[in-house]
């Protein structure tokens, strides 16, 4: 459904992405892992229509990301970065009404289906109890949840998330890759998001990319990209890898330099 | 949804407010006008004796009260639309170098005297003064993609650069013209040209009822940029709209009555802290308490010290201050933005 096709981004003179290529099927539920300050966020950005590459190309369902109008583009892909600003005072239900500007006319004032659709997805995602609340009075866990309902209303085929559990505990990250997986699996949404955290990567995502200096060192299903070898060499530490008795997938244990 | 009624009813008991505050200020002054008088002057037949009354209200209150309530709204929508564009609680309609535009252009016109060609020729001088240093802002701000450090930053610097140029101005020309621009650039509703109340009540009208409707866009530009583009919005030419339409409000009430601080900065505040940050209901709240909060410092500035009066911008300045010193104490903590 996504073609990334031989994508290059330079930043400052510098590469940041050396050219990528990758394709996502429809229903993926992806993982783009690597070290910090790799270029996993930028990839994000680029696939989002937010940063220009300097080569390559990106096609959506055959078309070219460029021909999409920006407004049609928030209609097909929708983004959740790694900060957003919930300082302000709005109300939640105002604040995940802002996922519904790309239906809205010039003037952007919410119709009735916008506040049904609104109030559907509070339903979901149970949060109805806090619509009157101010978002910059709410917890990390629950603004969480707001912004993922505001990514909601925007009623993609294709969602995207910059890290969207870190500084959350770990009731709160499941909580939310399970929200995520729901998506998948339920409503049919493609989803494409970064992650630190090796083990939920494995965990949740059917398939992983996993990148070293800005290019692919290896992509496809957990088991075959979280081996020893790939992580002891992009992440440059030492690991074991074991398999989960529950879920039969790999997970990643730290080993301190002392242990050796 | 009772959050929405609950607004509603706000804005109708500013309308009251506005209305009481209107006839308030065409009652009081340095003669006191009684409540029936004023009826019988707009609806009624008025007897011959009292002319005298039909004069004051009619000629000197009557535009005075108007053009306060349309200054007072115009900077404070301004003061709502430039706090959004800038992300800065601090901005006020005078933070992008609007103010020192403005005096270089009176002090040219004053210094020249170029004042004693047409009355209209100050505040024409103002307008145009305003408009280039709102221009240089903005030619600096697009290039950097109208980050608000960069926005803010630029107008801080336009403003020490035409201030001090209207400094070169005064130390080179004879001391009494001087004197004049000041008084002018101070901020006073006493003696401006009637003849304008027309043009700048239909100029700030239009821009607040075109501010008004876009709340929900001035909203989207509150947010962060990278999220704003995924709703499909073009941040750029939303901020460059409502950046020239908040410059030409505020260019307009100065190139009339002079600066007149601190409006633009807290009435936005305190109204953020009554209907909350929704610009949907903040633009046309800010709009109304700024047509009740000028008159009342108005009528003051008359009354206080009658036959003495005092300059409006000082009444503003410790009305507002104490007004929001309340504000601040009350409350746990403003919420910007």
């Amino acid at each position: 459904m996504i073609h990334i096709n031989n994508v290059s981004v330079n930043y400052l003179g510098k590469k940041i992405l050396k050219n990528i290529s990758c394709d996502i099927n429809k229903k993926d539920f992806l993982g783009v892992i690597g070290k910090s300050g790799v270029g996993k966020s930028t990839l994000l950005k680029v696939l989002c229509k937010l940063i220009k590459p300097n080569s390559g190309s990106i096609f959506i369902d055959c078309k070219n990301i460029n021909c999409f109008s920006r407004t049609n583009f928030a209609k097909i892909v929708s983004f959740l970065p790694q900060y957003v600003d919930t300082s302000l005072s709005f109300n939640v239900f105002e604040f995940i009404m802002f996922g519904r500007y790309p239906y809205m006319n010039a003037l952007k004032i919410p119709s009735g289906e916008d506040c049904v659709i609104v109030k559907k997805i509070m339903d979901f995602l149970r949060i109805t109890n806090l619509s009157q609340r101010k978002i910059n009075e709410l917890s990390g866990g629950e603004k969480q949840k707001i912004l993922i309902a505001q990514v909601l209303a925007q009623e993609t085929e294709v969602i995207v998330f910059d890290e969207p559990n870190s500084h959350l505990d770990i009731g709160s990250q499941n909580n939310i890759l399970e929200i995520l997986r729901d998506l998948n699996e339920n409503y049919n949404k493609t989803i494409i998001l970064t992650l630190h955290d090796l083990n939920i990567a494995s965990e949740f995502c059917n398939r992983l990319v996993l990148l070293e200096n800005g290019s692919i060192c290896s992509q496809g299903h957990p088991k075959e990209v979280l081996n020893y070898v790939n992580i002891e060499r992009v992440y440059n530490t030492t690991v074991i890898i074991k398999t989960n008795p529950i879920s039969n997938k790999p997970y990643v244990i730290p080993v301190s330099k002392q242990q050796k | 949804m009772t959050n929405k009624k609950k607004i509603f009813i706000y804005l109708l008991m500013l309308i009251l407010l506005v209305i009481v505050m209107f006839l308030f200020s065409l009652m009081y002054g340095s003669s006191k006008i009684s409540f029936v008088e004023i009826l019988k002057i707009f609806f009624g037949s008025v007897d011959n004796n009292n002319e005298d009354i039909v004069v004051i209200i009619k000629q000197i209150r009557l535009p005075r009260t108007i053009m306060a309530c349309i200054v007072g709204s115009g900077l404070a929508v301004s003061g709502c639309v430039f706090q959004a564009i800038l992300k800065n609680p601090l901005a006020d309609p005078f933070t992008l170098g609007i103010s020192g535009g403005a005096a270089l252009g009176v002090a040219i016109a004053f210094v020249f005297g170029l004042s004693s060609i047409t009355n209209f020729f100050i505040p024409f001088c103002a307008f145009v003064g305003m408009n280039i240093s709102v221009i240089i802002v903005y030619l600096v701000s697009v290039r950097k993609k109208f980050v608000s450090k960069t926005m803010i930053l630029s107008g801080v610097v336009v403003s020490y650069v035409f201030s001090s140029a209207v400094m070169l101005l005064f130390t080179l020309s004879p001391s009494n013209n001087v004197q004049t621009a000041f008084v002018w650039l101070m901020g006073d509703f006493s003696n401006f040209d009637e003849r304008m109340l027309p043009f700048i009540t239909i100029v700030v009208s239009v821009g607040i009822i075109i501010l008004s409707l876009l709340g929900n866009v001035i909203n989207t530009v509150c947010l962060n940029d990278e999220k704003s583009k995924t709703f499909g919005i073009n941040i750029e030419k939303n901020i460059t709209f409502l950046f020239f339409t908040a410059s030409i409000i505020t260019a307009a009430t100065v190139s009339v009555c002079g600066i007149i601080g601190f409006v633009g900065l807290i009435i936005p505040h305190a109204m953020r802290k009554i209907v909350g940050t929704n610009n949907m209901f903040l633009i046309p709240a800010s709009a109304f308490f700024g047509a009740f909060f000028l008159p009342l410092c108005d009528t003051l500035s008359r009354v206080l010290f009658s036959p003495v009066l005092i300059p409006i911008g000082v009444i503003t300045n410790i009305i507002g201050g104490f007004f929001f010193v309340c504000l601040l104490l009350k409350s746990e903590g403003i919420h910007i933005k």
